[in-house]
């Protein structure tokens, strides 16, 4: 099997008395589809906040292609290839879709610093090809508060695709999508791993998501991680069951 | 080298000037804390507080009590201002967004400066200090006003009248509360818009006040309440907005650090100011008793 | 064809550029002068604007930058006998380095805390020259600060305003639609979003505090000369609020809309000082106004309705075409 591109060692944090995540040891294989889940309050996105920066851990390492990326900034982690979406949508309210995701390449790329020519003539090409993959095209000139929740969620998917990351962290991607957003979502996702290699980390209530797509489920439990292996083992896992069926003991 | 008394001496004025932050600055922050709008215009109030007592004093001229009579007329005078500004401004503002509210408190700033220019002119004003605070009181031999302990007496009933209000009462639990979650405490069931009223009455009132309060210590002057402003966002900015053991304990670093810095160079007493707030932001950008804001 | 709709497009553009050209052979020497305050308080204001409608940062501290590039200006050419243009430069450095200190503890805070500390260090650059007397002359400022010889008719003053107004505006203009402008607007849009992709917030929020307080600097220090003197005034938090005024009369939103706005009040103060000297309250009175008929600004309202007018026209188009 393919090497790790992310890793965990005995990552932990704690909110005042509160432990949200507890000593979580867990590899991210590259090219590999990969769901955090577990019930409401085990963690999962502190968990996400503690790989992308967006919190300090309070003890343990991260590490990313190899290196540690423990003590590094939100946005240094980003231009290394770590993006992520955000469980409430996260866009650009008064910006079209088109600038939003040209925002992602900008960033990416390192256009950001250009004071004179004109933001549209940068990555015409590679935005349109971004807008139709994720299938806004048609709405590239609308403004990012007037499309539907669904094309937000998509919209905020394609802006991440901007930074052209090596591993993509979703919070709850198809939240709030209808039947059949769901079902073209995890199609693009499965497309995005098989074409681009793409990693995908994700979280999702929807179980019918998290086995229809994934091929390594983790399952955090009051922020400790109680079982980690392939769909099939997490199923079939007593402890995972005991979670989940035998409610809060 | 400077000796302990002159030092105590300054220290003593220090804490006066501390005592007078406090009442101004406490106003400032409580209205933050609650309504997350910082008033500018809390400084007009302020300076139209300190006029009003100059007049309401001139025209009672009654010996002894006048000024006591002025300074809580002027108080109440203000609390209806506030009323005024908040039911007719500030109120059809809150689902805006806070520059809007910022920038219709400035207009307020902007409309009582001309009215202070209208009715009162441009000239210095002042008031006799009051009985039985006329005289000064001896300490390691050097005098010092008693005007003063009573600005200190005054600031100490303020302390402990808002730490009452906002830690013993159900209204300081709702305080607390909307200052936390305005949504919350709504879906309580309880009627925030005349809690928001009432805490910028409230807040009005400490400004009307703390001009009245003023008055006998310097010059009543336009531009007075520019200076004060400034002053209490040093004061907020240390301390941590909308935080009460914050603004204590900026007012008094802010006048500990102006008493001390007049000493040393009177010019740039203020100067010293900021430089400890841009200290204190380099070490907590939200100041010492502030939350950050993610 | 093409031709045709560029002119079409940009003819207004043309037209007020000519129109300034010609204006001082057809307006009185009163006018040319209120022109010339109007212009050099419009790049102030378009510097503020930079913060306040593109990156979304409310500075009320920003006369303290536009005081002083005219404080430096007025010190290099009365005390150092400096020459005008090294003086104009030394005005626009002086303003960036102080921008540069100032918003290195600025752009740590956002929102409110971000206002109140440009004001509070606004403040503290006023209160140093206004009570350092020896040195900038305190209250009184600095008078007899004269242009050189082929620069003091009124006229000829008004041309190099112009030019330099002119070439400023075309400057910002490119600024908010690079790449450093879109990253500016995504900042103000949301922060966090831009932060997780990649982008370092504060220091893009410094570059642009530099930036604006370098142009703020710059209507300061081309003021000074051309009004012969300079005061303490210019740093205070009034002249801070008159471009936050102009933006919100004009509308933040709308690249011109500060000039729009700062050309309002500039002929409006001209007109009522002529009967009254309650100046302040007609701009309180003004804020209020717009803040509750008319959110958005003038520019910001006439966009707004534009783009309705325009959507109508696309979905109608859109329906033709799917029909």
């Amino acid at each position: 099997m393919a090497e790790p591109i992310l890793q965990t060692f005995n990552i932990t944090k704690d909110f005042g008395k509160l432990r949200a995540v507890n000593q979580v040891n867990l590899d991210v294989k590259k090219g590999d589809i990969h769901a955090i889940i577990g019930p409401n309050g085990a963690g999962k996105s502190t968990f996400f906040n503690l790989i992308t920066g967006y919190h300090k851990v309070t003890e343990g390492k991260v590490f990313y292609k190899g290196s540690e990326i423990t003590p590094l900034p939100a946005y240094q982690r980003c231009q290394r290839g770590i993006t992520r979406s955000f469980q409430i949508t996260s866009i650009y309210p008064k910006l079209t879709v088109y600038e939003s995701v040209l925002m992602g390449l900008l960033a990416h790329r390192r256009k950001t610093l250009t004071f004179f020519p004109s933001a549209k003539k940068f990555f015409k090409e590679e935005v349109w090809k971004i807008l139709e993959d994720v299938g806004l095209a048609n709405q590239a000139n609308v403004l990012g508060e007037s499309i539907s929740h669904g094309d937000k969620k998509r919209l905020e998917l394609a802006i991440t695709l901007g930074t052209e990351p090596e591993i993509l962290l979703l919070d709850e991607p198809t939240c709030g999508m209808s039947p059949e957003e769901t079902e073209s979502t995890m199609i693009f996702i499965r497309r995005l791993v098989n074409e681009k290699g793409l990693t995908i980390l994700f979280t999702e209530h929807d179980m019918s998501v998290v086995f229809g797509i994934a091929r390594r489920i983790s399952v955090l439990h009051q922020g400790t991680l109680i079982a980690d292996g392939t769909p099939e083992q997490v199923r079939n896992s007593e402890e995972v069951q005991r979670v989940y069926l035998g409610g809060v003991a | 080298m400077m000796s302990f008394d002159v030092l105590f001496n300054q220290f003593l004025s220090g804490i006066a000037r501390a005592a007078l932050l406090f009442l101004v600055a406490s106003g400032l922050s409580l209205t933050f804390g609650v309504l997350r709008v910082l008033n500018f215009s809390h400084g007009s109030l302020y300076m139209l507080g300190a006029f009003v007592t100059y007049s309401v004093w001139k025209v009672l001229l009654i010996p002894v009590v006048g000024f006591y009579i002025a300074t809580i007329l002027a108080s109440l005078i203000m609390g209806l201002i506030g009323i005024l500004i908040e039911f007719f401004l500030l109120r059809r503002l809150y689902a805006r967004g806070w520059p809007e509210q910022l920038l219709a408190t400035y207009a307020i700033v902007l409309i009582i400066t001309d009215i202070v220019k209208w009715g009162w002119g441009g000239e210095f004003l002042s008031i006799p200090r009051p009985p039985p605070f006329k005289g000064a009181v001896f300490l390691f031999g050097f005098p010092f006003p008693s005007y003063n302990f009573f600005v200190i007496l005054l600031g100490l009933i303020l302390v402990i009248v808002l730490w009452w209000l906002v830690y013993k009462t159900r209204l300081g639990d709702i305080i607390r509360a909307a200052a936390h979650d305005r949504e919350m405490v709504s879906a309580l069931g309880i009627p925030i818009p005349w809690l928001f009223t009432w805490i910028f009455v409230l807040g009005s009132i400490i400004a009307g006040l703390s001009g009245a309060v003023t008055a006998p210590f310097g010059s009543i002057a336009l531009g007075m309440d520019i200076e004060i402003i400034v002053e209490c966002f040093a004061v907020v900015v240390i301390g941590g907005m909308g935080s009460l053991p914050g603004t204590l304990l900026g007012s008094f670093i802010v006048g500990q650090v102006y008493a001390f810095g007049i000493m040393f160079k009177p010019e740039l007493a203020l100067a010293f100011i900021f430089m400890v707030m841009a200290a204190v932001l380099i070490i907590r950008p939200w100041g010492i008793f502030g939350r950050p804001e993610r | 064809m093409k031709n045709r709709s560029w002119l079409k497009k940009n003819g207004w553009l043309i037209l007020l550029i000519v129109g300034f050209l010609i204006a001082p052979f057809v307006i009185s020497k009163f006018y040319i002068t209120i022109l010339c305050e109007a212009m050099v308080m419009s790049l102030f204001a378009l510097s503020f604007n930079l913060l306040f409608g593109y990156m979304g940062q409310l500075s009320f501290g920003q006369a303290a930058f536009y005081g002083l590039g005219g404080y430096a200006v007025a010190m290099l050419m009365t005390k150092l006998q400096f020459n005008f243009w090294l003086s104009l430069v030394a005005g626009v450095g002086l303003a960036s380095l102080v921008g540069l200190i100032v918003g290195y503890f600025c752009v740590r805070l956002r929102g409110i805390y971000f206002a109140v500390l440009t004001l509070a260090f606004g403040q503290l650059i006023f209160v140093i020259i206004f009570k350092w007397h020896d040195f900038t002359g305190g209250d009184d400022g600095i008078q007899g600060v004269f242009p050189p010889e082929y620069l003091k008719s009124i006229e000829a003053y008004y041309y190099l305003i112009f030019f330099v107004f002119a070439l400023s505006t075309l400057v910002l203009w490119r600024l908010v639609n690079s790449p450093f402008g879109q990253t500016l607007k995504a900042m103000r849009e949301n922060s966090e979003r831009t932060e997780f992709l990649g982008i370092h917030i504060a220091r893009y929020q410094l570059i642009a505090f530099v930036i604006a307080a370098a142009f703020a600097g710059l209507a300061g220090a081309i003021w000074v000369p051309f009004y012969r003197s300079v005061a303490p005034s210019y740093l205070t938090w009034i002249k801070s609020g008159e471009p936050v005024m102009a933006a919100i009369l004009g509308g933040p939103n709308v690249f011109l809309g500060p000039v729009l706005g700062m050309f309002i009040m500039t002929f409006i103060h001209a007109y009522i000082l002529g009967f009254t000297h309650f100046w302040p309250i007609i701009m309180g009175t003004i804020i209020l106004i717009i803040i509750f008929v008319l959110p958005g600004g003038i520019l910001g309202f006439a966009k707004e309705k534009l783009k309705e007018k325009r959507d109508i026209q696309n979905q109608e188009q859109v329906g033709r075409r799917s029909g």
